[in-house]
């Protein structure tokens, strides 16, 4: 039911994940000839298009080597699990080498070029 | 694809060959796997000087189960946070709050947890709680705005807001569904917005309960 593609090839077929949609008056049902009941223009079927991942699926990727890697975000101190790994993140020496080609000498030709 | 029989037969085989090894990565590992929706992280920070609205802060969005655990690893559990705080997941674009647009005509479940619950239940809950909603798990999904957990002295509590109160059929299905998930035997009630706006939460009366 959740597994990836690639997950497909290397194990079994499993079902594919659907909803009933009860109809009990023909106005419930769409206006649009390409619609199921619940589904939408695009011709899906009721359900069919969500993405759907069950817990145990989700937690057997709680490991993972992507799943270990930390957020890319900056997070408060009062949340965060242990500030001083996560402080080292937001530190900022981008504003140096900026500082350093402001002091080139502009008295010197500016297209003077070896060839 | 279709012309590479040839190529799947050897592939598989050499997977079958390799997962002898411990070494080596399962395929699931190696790509990030979408969520039906955008979720959006928030904290309420308690800072006194501030109001309510501007402690409820939006952090980040996460959008495949991979981001999801990225940021769990890395933040405090619920029962680490301090009294006062609280995390949100919402759907992006809908803020934690009543009054927004997507939670006007809404309500919630609430799950309330009594001081010994923090050790044993508050987390193990949460975590559920945020599974169910990103992976998508309940029947009408559509009616999920999101779920905050609330860290307070006396009572903790945990929320699952769904969009429509007149919708009973959804909202009984969320919440049973929930129960049954979770694990829980007592009773859970529903609780309008409107309600808890105007009375404490522990005197609101429920809608429903399951």
């Amino acid at each position: 039911m959740s597994a990836s593609p690639i997950a497909r090839q290397a194990t079994h077929s499993q079902a594919i994940p659907s909803r009933k949609v009860l109809i009990t008056d023909p106005d419930q049902m769409p206006d649009v000839y390409s619609s199921t009941p619940g589904g939408t223009i695009y011709s899906t079927t009721p359900g069919g298009t969500r993405i759907v991942y069950e817990r145990s699926f989700m937690m057997s990727l709680r490991e993972s080597p992507i799943s270990k890697t930390p957020p890319n975000c900056s997070l408060p101190a009062a949340m965060l699990k242990n500030p001083s790994v996560a402080q080292q993140k937001p530190s900022k020496p981008v504003q140096k080498p900026r500082s350093n080609s402001i002091s080139f000498d502009e008295s010197q030709e500016t297209f003077s070029m070896d060839l | 694809m279709a012309g590479n029989n040839a190529d799947e037969v050897e592939g598989s085989a050499g997977a079958d060959n390799k997962s002898n090894s411990v070494a080596e990565v399962p395929p699931e590992f190696l790509i990030k796997h979408p969520l039906q929706n955008t979720w959006s992280l928030w904290f309420y920070d308690n800072d006194r000087t501030k109001s309510w609205e501007e402690n409820q802060i939006e952090l980040t969005t996460f959008d495949t189960v991979e981001d999801f655990w990225r940021l769990y690893h890395h933040i405090k559990l619920p029962s680490e946070l301090r009294q006062g705080h609280d995390y949100a997941v919402f759907k992006q674009g809908i803020r934690p709050m009543w009054e927004d647009d997507a939670n006007k005509m809404g309500g919630r479940w609430l799950i309330s947890l009594e001081k010994k619950q923090r050790n044993s239940d508050l987390d193990r809950f949460w975590l559920d709680v945020v599974l169910l909603l990103i992976g998508e798990n309940f029947e009408h999904a559509e009616e999920i705005c999101g779920a905050v957990v609330n860290i307070r002295a006396k009572i903790d509590k945990i929320g699952v807001w769904t969009a429509d109160t007149s919708k009973q059929q959804a909202n009984l299905e969320i919440g049973r569904k929930l129960k049954e998930q979770l694990g829980i035997h007592g009773k859970i009630g529903f609780q309008l917005h409107r309600d808890t706006m105007v009375k404490h939460s522990s005197a609101t009366k429920n809608l429903y309960t399951v």
